[in-house]
């Protein structure tokens, strides 16, 4: 990876010569280096199989120019530029950029402030510095755990167990430079932080366990790499035998995972501004209103204390914010870039969409990430809204056995699939597959285990957030795949949820 | 990009990389097999929201992508592989061997560290670990092989200002309908990528592709509710499949501006459908091209890949309905009505199109069902191996960058004989779904739920009422073996974004069928 400094070097030096381009009214210079480290790992006791399939890194480093016309205030183009921080790439940027030039009548400019930041800390995070072995180390960890775990177990002494373990662990790291005629600052950051899931099954008993962690120190991944091999193999030789409860309506608990699941594709992406001004948000002309159950609160939090993901400004260069998404279930904020804030202030429908209490809202560009498909900051993306250490709490919350007592009979969900916005997001219709790690709930306590997969759930998110039966004391951390958010939420309990039987695979 | 091409970098590869990779692996003792995979992208784009425009794309740019093989002292075998995004520096052919060394040294010490951790664990474990004592990989002569793009107007020659006016155009006449059009985006692209595949072994593999897309998303609303709708037109071909469209047998588009407004039109009509109360019954259902091409994708192509059939992505994307061990599968087993053929072929003009895959594998035809039966699965080297099956060429990345997975092609069901207008009049009441929306599936994809954009009654073979918000509810075997009827009218749809791997590979495919019947569940809203 670069460095910060060099990074930083290049965004002042472009600078320098982009503010002496007469044709420009002003211009911003976004670079990043950024990486993501993986080890895949892919164990099957029947299969042949590499136990890590591999050992990988993806780098992405560059920048990208943004610039706005003196002809008109509103004309303005970007273009990206891949592996090379030069005076000869910006010109060669710039030249693309002014041939992408389109006249948007909304283009609001490029964030302005007069006042420099304070300068960032040095890079603390150990994992800035990790090395493959480190990974390899670990990687190798969670499935020598996994399989000790396994060889105490008399279902090891089958001769076809077929044990399964999959997942990663992954460390992001990132760091970004911003340069703009609208700050008197080259402005940087940088992140690092790995995630780890892995899924083990036993499908000699069709059993299916999980494990997973976030964090934001070397130290916390060779912790995490010790346990979860093993606990992910525990919980699958626990839930061996499962059920498979018939269709019907049910009192559930959703477990942190599933919560987690259904805030990353549901409700997050119906809470950014660029949502209402499509007109595809679930609380479309709801803003203010109360669209969770009053003991709810939803919130997006850079500079969480125990957060995995750790930003200091976004990717247009202004602070990252603590957003307050839900509070006492109102709908109090939205996650915004700076285009889209303004966009949706300036919106002629904006009263419709967003509602009476909208009127007079303003929207802090808080949340404006440049974010690859690895979650890191990326050079060539165009500035989306997104959250960080998303965490989910409820007023009230009660400890997991009381949670059972509520539900009294029902079923606690661990672990959901592919749940997505079956009617399009603004309906809030969504429906997915119950996967693991879920049990049987008989006189307010677990009982026995589910076969993984032996239901769907269809169900709107009103269902699970207006009115929970109960809510978890405590915000658990939650990985959803694909997400580049870090997930911290309590677990939820909801009557009438409509599960329907899959039948097994033959 | 007057004065550095990155394109040049094909030929500097051509005559030395063959060398670069012989280097690497005689001067690395431990190395045991190393790839390289190179791409050069030129890509053009533009997009307007609500009639107005929103932003125009110009880029050229390159990425490397590297695998190395490593073997420790114990025998363990590690696997590493490095990818970067090298952009410009692709153009100058010291500074692109030079990456490429840094790229293939770094995957080589990653494949080290990976061995010397297996094969400390497999001395521990001893019979424990007896599963990692090897994956074979199945072996292929060198090839040697060049392809060129097929494109009428070459997409490094399309000014962006075409692209910006073609999207701007579009999105003006969707939102020229009205009022009920409460928000659109349309974007328009063209792109050529050129791929490069070296392999230690002597394999140079030279692939050029044309890429042309428009997309387009509505939100309609009316007194009555509202109405998302998303689409893709996609062609390997230039920017007059857009501009004009394509009339090509299998996968016909139109132009873009007139598939923005069809869709705007539907998405308007829609909006002031009523929701489907879905019987509480199983029902006749009469499904689309449109529609099956998602049921195409979601049920039988990535059932068939075979590094999810063998638990490899077990963590992810799931498992396979067809396979649940060697010795217990579904392999010459009837899973679906004698009706029913599926396949996947590379070879086809379709938007999956390929010669041959990021392992250097000839792409070839793959039947999946045959009359019913299963009967193959899509994979790469290791996966044949394991399987005890030729390589069907079926290993690719969505990036130069990424490590190649097991991915569809041109996947689809066969058609048949019976025209489709046929296959609704014989039904004396059920219903008829048409157009794909967004799938939800079960985690070996043995059971799905799939939603449509419309769905109509049929009464007395009649198509009637239109309702939104419906889906087709289903165990997949269930829903296979009740087809009674195919038609005969196959048609390919671009598929513009499969999502698999870790981190995420977003592929383009094509997958199809032609109209089908079969019984099923609905869900509505």
């Amino acid at each position: 990876m670069r460095s910060v400094a060099e990074i930083r070097g290049f965004a002042l030096e472009g600078a320098r010569v982009l503010s002496q381009e007469k044709d420009l009214a002003g211009f911003e210079i976004f670079a990043s280096t950024a990486e993501h480290r993986i080890a895949r790992l892919s164990y099957t006791s029947d299969i042949p199989c590499r136990g890590v399939e591999e050992m990988k890194s993806l780098h992405a480093d560059g920048f990208q120019v943004r610039i706005v016309m003196c002809r008109d205030g509103h004309e303005t183009g970007g273009a990206a530029e891949a592996g090379e921080f030069t005076l000869s790439a910006l010109r060669d940027a710039l030249g693309r950029a002014r041939r992408a030039t389109v006249v948007d009548p909304h283009f609001p400019g490029f964030p302005h402030q007069p006042r420099k930041l304070a300068a960032p800390p040095p890079e603390l995070r150990d994992l800035a510095r990790a090395s493959d072995a480190m990974l390899a180390a670990c990687a190798w960890r969670v499935i020598g755990g996994a399989l000790d775990a396994y060889g105490r177990d008399a279902a090891a002494q089958r001769e076809h167990p077929g044990l399964v373990l999959g997942g990663d662990v992954s460390i992001i790291r990132d760091r970004i430079a911003i340069a703009s005629s609208g700050f008197p600052d080259v402005r940087t950051d940088a992140g690092a932080h790995f995630s780890s899931s892995v899924t083990a099954l036993v499908e000699s008993l069709d059993a299916k366990g999980t494990a997973g962690a976030l964090g934001g120190s070397v130290a916390e991944m060779r912790e995490a790499s010790v346990s979860m091999g093993r606990d992910a193999v525990r919980r699958a030789l626990a839930s061996g035998g499962g059920v498979r409860p018939r269709s019907g309506s049910y009192r559930v608990v959703l477990g942190p995972q599933p919560v987690a699941e259904i805030l990353n594709y549901m409700v997050m992406g119906s809470l950014t501004t660029g949502a209402f001004h499509a007109a595809s948000s679930a609380y479309h002309g709801r803003f203010g209103a109360r669209v969770m159950d009053e003991r709810l609160s939803l919130v997006d939090d850079p500079a969480a204390r125990t957060g995995a993901v750790h930003r200091r400004i976004t990717c247009e260069g202004l602070p990252a914010a603590k957003v307050e998404l839900v509070r006492d279930g109102r709908l109090v904020g939205l996650l915004s870039n700076h285009y889209d804030a303004h966009r949706l202030e300036s919106d002629d429908h904006r009263a419709e969409k967003l509602g009476p209490s909208g009127a007079g809202m303003t929207f802090a560009a808080a949340s404006g990430y440049r974010l690859g498909e690895g979650g890191g900051r990326r050079f060539d993306a165009h500035p989306g809204a997104a959250g960080t250490n998303v965490i989910f709490r409820a007023r009230g919350g009660v400890a997991p056995a009381a949670m059972m007592r509520a539900v009294g009979e029902g079923v606690y969900i661990g672990r959901i699939w592919y749940t997505y916005p079956i009617n399009g997001q603004r309906a809030g219709d969504f429906t997915c597959t119950v996967t693991g790690d879920s049990w049987m709930i008989r006189n307010g306590e677990l009982a026995e285990p589910l076969a993984p997969n032996c239901v769907r759930i269809s169900a709107n998110i009103a269902q699970v957030f207006d009115a929970p039966l109960a809510a978890g004391s405590r915000a658990m951390p939650a990985i959803v795949w694909g997400s580049p958010e870090a997930y911290y939420v309590a677990p939820i309990a909801v009557a009438d949820i409509a599960l329907a039987e899959v039948a097994p695979t033959a | 990009m007057a004065d550095r091409d990155l394109f040049d970098a094909i030929d500097f590869l051509r005559r030395e990389g063959d060398a670069l990779m012989r280097r690497f692996v005689r001067s690395h003792r431990a190395a045991a097999w190393a790839e390289l995979r190179f791409e050069a992208v030129s890509h053009r784009s533009g997009a307007a929201i609500n009639g107005e425009p929103r932003e125009g794309n110009e880029t050229e740019t390159a990425a490397i992508g590297v695998t190395v093989h490593a073997e420790d002292r114990s025998g363990a075998i590690g696997h590493g592989h490095t990818g970067a995004e090298i952009g410009r520096l692709a153009a100058e052919p010291t500074r692109l061997a030079r990456a490429v060394r840094a790229a293939l040294e770094e995957a080589y010490e990653r494949a080290r560290a990976s061995a010397r951790e297996k094969g400390a664990l497999m001395s521990r474990l001893g019979a424990r670990a007896a599963a990692l004592a090897g994956v074979v990989v199945a072996e292929r002569a060198p090839v040697r092989a060049e392809v060129a793009a097929v494109y009428q107007r070459d997409p490094r020659a399309i000014d962006v200002d075409e692209l910006k006016r073609i999207a701007l155009d579009a999105s003006r006449a969707a939102a020229g309908l009205g009022d009920e059009i409460a928000y659109n985006w349309v974007g328009a692209t063209t792109e050529l990528r050129h791929e490069v595949f070296l392999d230690s072994a002597g394999s140079f593999i030279s692939q050029a592709f044309a890429f042309s897309q428009g997309d387009c998303y509505v939100v309609a609303q009316s007194g009555e509710g509202h109405q998302e709708s998303y689409d893709t037109i996609g062609q390997q071909r230039g920017f007059e499949c857009l501009e004009t469209g394509w009339r090509g047998e299998l996968m016909p588009n139109a132009d873009l501006g007139r598939f923005a407004v069809e869709l705007a039109q539907e998405a308007r009509e829609l909006a002031a459908a009523p929701v489907l109360k879905p019987p509480d019954r199983e029902v006749v259902v009469v499904s689309d091209p449109h529609f099956n091409a998602l049921v195409a994708h979601e049920i039988v192509g990535h059932p068939s890949e075979a590094d999810r059939a063998l638990k490899m992505e077990a963590a992810y994307a799931g498992r396979s309905w067809f396979l649940r061990s060697l010795a217990d599968n579904q392999l010459g087993r009837q899973v679906g009505s004698t009706l029913l053929s599926a396949c996947s072929d590379p070879s086809l003009d379709g938007y999956g199109h390929y010669r041959y895959d990021h392992e250097g594998t000839p792409g070839r035809r793959v039947m999946h069902l045959e009359r019913g039966n299963f009967t193959g699965f899509l994979n790469s080297r290791a996966t044949a191996a394991a399987l005890g099956v030729e390589p069907n060429g079926s290993a690719r990345a969505s990036e130069g960058w990424h490590v190649p997975l097991i991915r569809m092609s041109n996947t689809f069901f066969m058609p048949g004989e019976t025209p489709p207008e046929r296959i609704i009049a014989e039904v004396e009441r059920g219903y008829y779904v048409c157009g794909h929306a967004i799938p939800s599936i079960a985690e070996s994809r043995e059971n799905f739920r799939i939603s449509a954009r419309r769905v109509y009654e049929i009464e007395n073979g009649r198509i009637g009422r239109l309702y939104r918000s419906g889906s087709v509810i289903s165990d997949s075997r269930s829903f296979f073996m009740n087809v009674d009827a195919v038609g005969n009218d196959l048609r390919l749809i671009a598929i513009p974004n499969c999502g698999k791997g870790q981190p995420m590979q977003v592929k383009r495919m094509s997958n199809g069928g032609p109209t089908m019947r079969s019984r099923a569940r609905l869900g509505g809203g």
